[in-house]
């Protein structure tokens, strides 16, 4: 046999995503954490959102190899990563909880990660993931004596160590000042860049917004919707478009507006109109014409319900 | 009155100096605070509640020294800390009207002002149920209850918003703003999310390294610039060269064009040259200064590392 005869088999480790679930599911006892998931993540940033309890935590557990699914599968890099030890020697973790040791150095805890997984060079790579997270100054102090955001990127730092593939982060903002969250949205764009798996949970939709655009939602469980957010708002045909619009004379632009098809309500409110259509694109592109039309000057255009937050508010509260 | 005035406010704790010569006055609002972790958040709060002694300088609340007269500004503040800190075994009711007697309220009194301040908190029948069952939303909104139990003039909230999912922070927010609007109570509020902060307060007061690094309205920090962004679904090459062609000063940035807004005639110019090419129009937009801006300006030598 030679390899001509399977030519599929060849050519498809290039293309397997580094993260896929089919059907998975989680209970305890009669309450169903993660209930009949299915995805596939590639390289790149992805945000995991949704409401307390709503199962986000027990999917990076599933993910990181601690719990085996109660039903379905659940593969990092192709593998089933519970009990496989050479799948964690990919995957990077940093969860919730405090998990740092308080009498151990940043550094050594860092140092520890790092021989936990094996690495031959535990000591020079935790200095460079020390540096990573910027945490040189206090490497060599106690964790006890950290404030919570420096423990934040310990954490960090302790699951960067062994350059994982897949990085899995639950709540990695929580605790960090306004500077500390600017570096941590800047070294997850970069690690993103340099071909890596990166989910993270967050409850911060503005930062999520301004890493990535690619999400997935879990409410009560079960995803709701898993993509980039702006091509999920756009499918929501059920849910029209709000644009919210200033010129030199308002009243004058409303009945210009209210002439065209694509638009179905006009509202003239003390901070200008407040347009909705069906049918956003057309409406886009009758805009400036309806405004040289009516002879106003157009001074704002603002979509008002298509950011991360309108997305995720139609998402869960429906 | 000044609601808050500091002059040389200094605490050390061996060599470490958590507040260096902190000097600021605020008058009553919504006040937010900020701060690098280490900054010296949790130490000015300790000192305003009069709990900590400073080492030099002093600092009054409502017209009270902090050393001479913390027990009358304990009478008057309400305080939400940040951590963990309510008995798992007790209802709410229980646990509040306990904290209002402890504040001096008459027994009656505390019963009937803890049903009035869980009601505006937004806790009805879960108030009987014990707190260890309760969600962090919940358990968010007892801290609150408590603070304002003896009906305080001025609150002092630490992180409000911790562990709160996006409805839930959205609750919270809404509720700080009312308390502090309709009830015209002083609140001020510390927290790492300056978008929260932009959304409820109307006065910042930024520290670092123990020093005040800005203390200012809000809206001085979020002023319009003479940018005007214009956002287009496909075709923003040929707008900013348009627009170049017409002699403004316009750069391209992915599907934005950035130009220089130094003339009105820039509005009809915009508008036309959209027209005339047939470009889908997402936004136009007088681009806005940033609250954060201030901690990518000022980086202080402590936080090189960042």
């Amino acid at each position: 046999m030679t390899a001509e005869v399977l030519p599929a088999p060849v050519a498809a480790p290039v293309a397997a995503p580094a993260i896929e679930l089919a059907g998975a599911a989680r209970w305890y006892g009669n309450v169903v954490a993660v209930n009949d998931v299915s995805f596939s993540l590639g390289a790149g940033v992805t945000g995991l959102l949704g409401p307390n309890g709503a199962g986000k935590t027990t999917l990076l557990h599933m993910l990181a190899g601690f719990l085996a699914p109660s039903a379905g599968t659940v593969r990092v890099l192709g593998r089933s990563p519970h009990r496989d030890p050479s799948v964690y020697r990919q995957i990077g973790l940093v969860p919730e909880r405090e998990s740092v040791y308080s009498f151990l150095t940043g550094f050594e805890y860092v140092r520890y990660n790092g021989r936990l997984q094996g690495l031959a060079n535990a000591d020079s790579a935790a200095r460079v993931a020390i540096a990573r997270v910027g945490l040189e100054d206090a490497a060599d102090r106690p964790i006890g004596t950290y404030s919570k955001g420096m423990r934040q990127r310990a954490k960090v730092a302790g699951a960067l160590v062994h350059e994982p593939q897949v990085l899995l982060l639950d709540e990695p903002f929580n605790g960090m000042d306004p500077r500390q969250r600017l570096a941590m949205m800047d070294l997850l764009g970069e690690m993103a860049n340099a071909g890596r798996t990166i989910l993270f949970s967050s409850h911060i939709l503005e930062e999520v917004e301004r890493i990535g655009t690619e999400i997935l939602v879990m409410v009560a469980g079960r995803l709701a919707a898993s993509g980039d957010f702006r091509a999920i708002r756009a499918l929501m045909t059920d849910r029209p478009h709000t644009v919210t619009i200033h010129s030199s004379d308002d009243r004058k632009l409303a009945t210009t507006l209210m002439a065209d098809s694509a638009v179905f309500a006009v509202e003239l409110q003390p901070n200008g109109l407040s347009v909705r259509t069906a049918h956003l694109s057309a409406f886009r592109r009758i805009v400036a014409t309806s405004c040289q039309a009516a002879q106003v000057r157009l001074l704002e255009v603002l979509p008002a319900d298509e950011s991360l937050e309108s997305v995720f508010d139609y998402l869960v509260r429906r | 009155m000044a609601l808050i005035e500091t002059a040389g406010l200094t605490k050390e704790y061996g060599q470490v100096k958590a507040l260096n010569g902190l000097d600021f006055q605020l008058e009553p609002g919504i006040i937010g605070l900020v701060g690098a972790n280490g900054a010296g958040k949790s130490t000015l709060i300790k000192i305003l509640l009069g709990l900590v002694a400073p080492t030099s300088g002093r600092a009054s609340v409502l017209g009270m020294d902090v050393a001479a007269e913390a027990r009358g500004i304990r009478k008057v503040v309400g305080y939400m800390p940040e951590h963990d800190c309510l008995p798992p075994d007790v209802g709410a009711t229980e646990f509040v009207t306990h904290m209002a007697r402890i504040s001096g309220l008459p027994r009656t009194a505390a019963r009937e002002r803890t049903a009035e301040v869980l009601r505006h908190v937004g806790l009805y029948e879960e108030r009987y149920r014990q707190i260890g069952g309760y969600s962090t939303g919940m358990k968010q909104r007892v801290k609150l209850a408590q603070a304002l139990a003896h009906d305080p003039k001025l609150l002092l909230l630490d992180e409000p918003t911790n562990g709160l999912d996006p409805t839930g922070r959205d609750e919270m927010l809404d509720l700080i703003k009312r308390t502090g609007t309709e009830f015209g109570i002083s609140v001020v509020v510390a927290s790492h999310l300056l978008g929260e902060i932009e959304q409820v307060c109307s006065f910042l007061l930024a520290i670092d390294a123990g020093r005040v690094l800005k203390a200012a309205p809000i809206s001085t920090f979020t002023q319009r610039t003479s940018v005007l962004a214009v956002e287009v679904e496909e075709g923003a090459d040929r707008l900013a060269a348009a627009l170049m062609g017409r002699g403004f000063r316009a750069k391209q940035d992915e599907a934005c064009v950035l130009i220089a807004l130094e003339d009105e005639a820039l509005y009809d110019a915009v508008r036309d040259a959209v027209a005339d090419l047939g470009l889908p129009l997402v936004r136009i937009q007088q681009e806005r200064r940033r609250l954060e801006d201030i901690f990518r300006e000022a980086v202080p030598a402590s936080a090189g590392a960042q």
